[in-house]
């Protein structure tokens, strides 16, 4: 049961990822812009973050959705999602008015217009999700399961 | 004897079970390490693919034969507006679909070719087009590449009165339809022909249009419109008052005190002052009637 609750818990983090990653390739121009409104990268690291987060995510996306180093690839999430929850809090704490361009889009917006609780109460619960995958690893329908039979 | 050959035999099956175990945990290591290689090759591999073909997307801009005809500034992102000898310099960043934009155009158009006419100002202006990025839209971009092709003949004051005049609803993106921005066109007299036209389909300024909005998001300005008095941010406020007709004429002649103005040639200076008229010489009345 427990492994079939994991198969369901891979594939949503899966669905997650991939509308993260491909929402953010279409304009690489505004990927960079939806970093650099965080004012936490130099500029020299604006362009390389911007171009290649959403790869990243695209690739824990598959990675979770055939199964394949499934503890790994839910580390990674894990890691990046304690890294976007942390931006936001920097933003939010810094006054900064940005939209947080987790699923495209980006850049600044008026005040009235943030939602950082929103964000980073959703990102928890990718966290948790993340988490479970972490300490459960074994799911069924996975290429993880398939190579160890 | 016998004891001890069945206490051999059994030794020797054991240790080829041992062995056989041992064998097995070798090879689901070996099984494990290769995911795990593969999973940290594919993570790599995707980042690396990633900003590769990013870095290629990203349109390249070459000043020397990317930009239109009359812009200025180091790398010719800048449509100067008035004559250059003008005591003050108005910096406007502005967006072709932003709402606001169109609100401080339609209050203070008149005012502003007042002052251009009378020689006081000249206008930088920066036309962004970050508005598309919010719903993948064209029309920005569309509109800043057709404001280009109108700069390029010299066109771009008249046309960008023209398309705030008549600005669609931000959430509808109307000018992603690029024949409604020729058809716009056609109110600026003189400026309508095929070369404008096969400009504005070809999107003959895109790299352009992008390396502008590429400096506005380095800029620090995060909203359009930013709008700057000789560096100082005039809008929505300035030194704390706020915007106006009458305050931005006070504020440009306090800025100008005892500095000679700008001259224009009349024809020019005539059609700013005009309240009605855009700010190129009366053309043709059949051309410019049915607007104001």
């Amino acid at each position: 049961m427990a492994a079939w609750i994991g198969t369901a818990v891979r594939i949503g983090l899966a669905i997650v990822w991939a509308w993260a990653g491909l929402a953010k390739i279409s304009d690489p121009q505004a990927a960079a812009q939806a970093v650099r409104v965080y004012r936490i990268l130099p500029e020299t690291l604006v362009k390389p973050f911007g171009y290649g987060l959403p790869f990243l995510e695209l690739a824990v996306a598959l990675l979770l959705l055939v199964g394949l180093g499934t503890r790994i690839a839910a580390i990674v999430s894990g890691l990046l999602l304690l890294v976007y929850i942390a931006s936001i809090a920097s933003v939010w704490a810094r006054g900064i008015s940005i939209d947080c361009g987790c699923f495209g889009g980006g850049g600044a917006v008026a005040a009235s217009q943030t939602q950082y609780w929103q964000e980073i109460l959703r990102d928890c619960g990718f966290l948790l999700l993340s988490g479970w995958l972490i300490l459960r690893p074994k799911t069924r329908l996975s290429l993880d399961g398939w190579l160890a039979a | 004897m016998s004891t001890k050959n069945e206490v051999g035999k059994r030794s020797a099956r054991e240790r080829m079970q041992e062995e056989r175990a041992r064998e097995e945990a070798a090879a689901r290591k070996k099984r494990q390490l290769a995911v795990i290689v593969t999973t940290l090759v594919v993570i790599a591999a995707a980042v690396v693919i990633g900003i590769v073909v990013q870095n290629g997307r990203s349109s390249s801009y070459s000043a020397a034969t990317d930009a239109p005809g009359g812009t200025v500034g180091n790398t010719r992102l800048l449509i100067p507006v008035g004559g250059t000898a003008a005591p003050s310099t108005v910096t406007i960043y502005e967006d072709p679909r932003c709402p606001a934009c169109e609100q401080f155009e339609t209050a203070m158009k008149t005012t502003i070719n007042q002052l251009l006419a009378q020689g006081k100002i000249q206008i930088q202006y920066h036309i962004a087009s970050f508005i598309d990025r919010h719903d993948s839209g064209k029309g920005s971009k569309n509109a800043a590449n057709a404001l280009a092709c109108a700069q390029n003949v010299g066109r771009f004051h008249d046309y960008h009165d023209v398309l705030y005049a008549n600005q669609p609803q931000e959430t509808d993106d109307a000018w992603a339809d690029r024949s409604i921005l020729i058809s716009l066109a056609k109110q600026v007299p003189g400026l309508d022909s095929p070369s404008f036209e096969a400009c504005v389909n070809n999107n003959t300024y895109g790299s352009w249009v992008t390396a502008v909005q590429s400096d506005f998001d380095k800029s620090g300005y995060n909203s359009t419109p930013t709008v700057l008095l000789n560096g100082t941010p005039a809008y929505p406020t300035y030194n704390s008052k706020d915007i106006s007709p009458a305050n931005f004429t006070t504020w440009v002649d306090n800025a100008n005190k005892g500095k000679p103005l700008a001259t224009m040639p009349s024809a020019s200076a005539e059609a700013l002052a005009s309240p009605t008229a855009h700010n190129n010489p009366p053309a043709s009345g059949a051309a410019s009637a049915g607007h104001s």
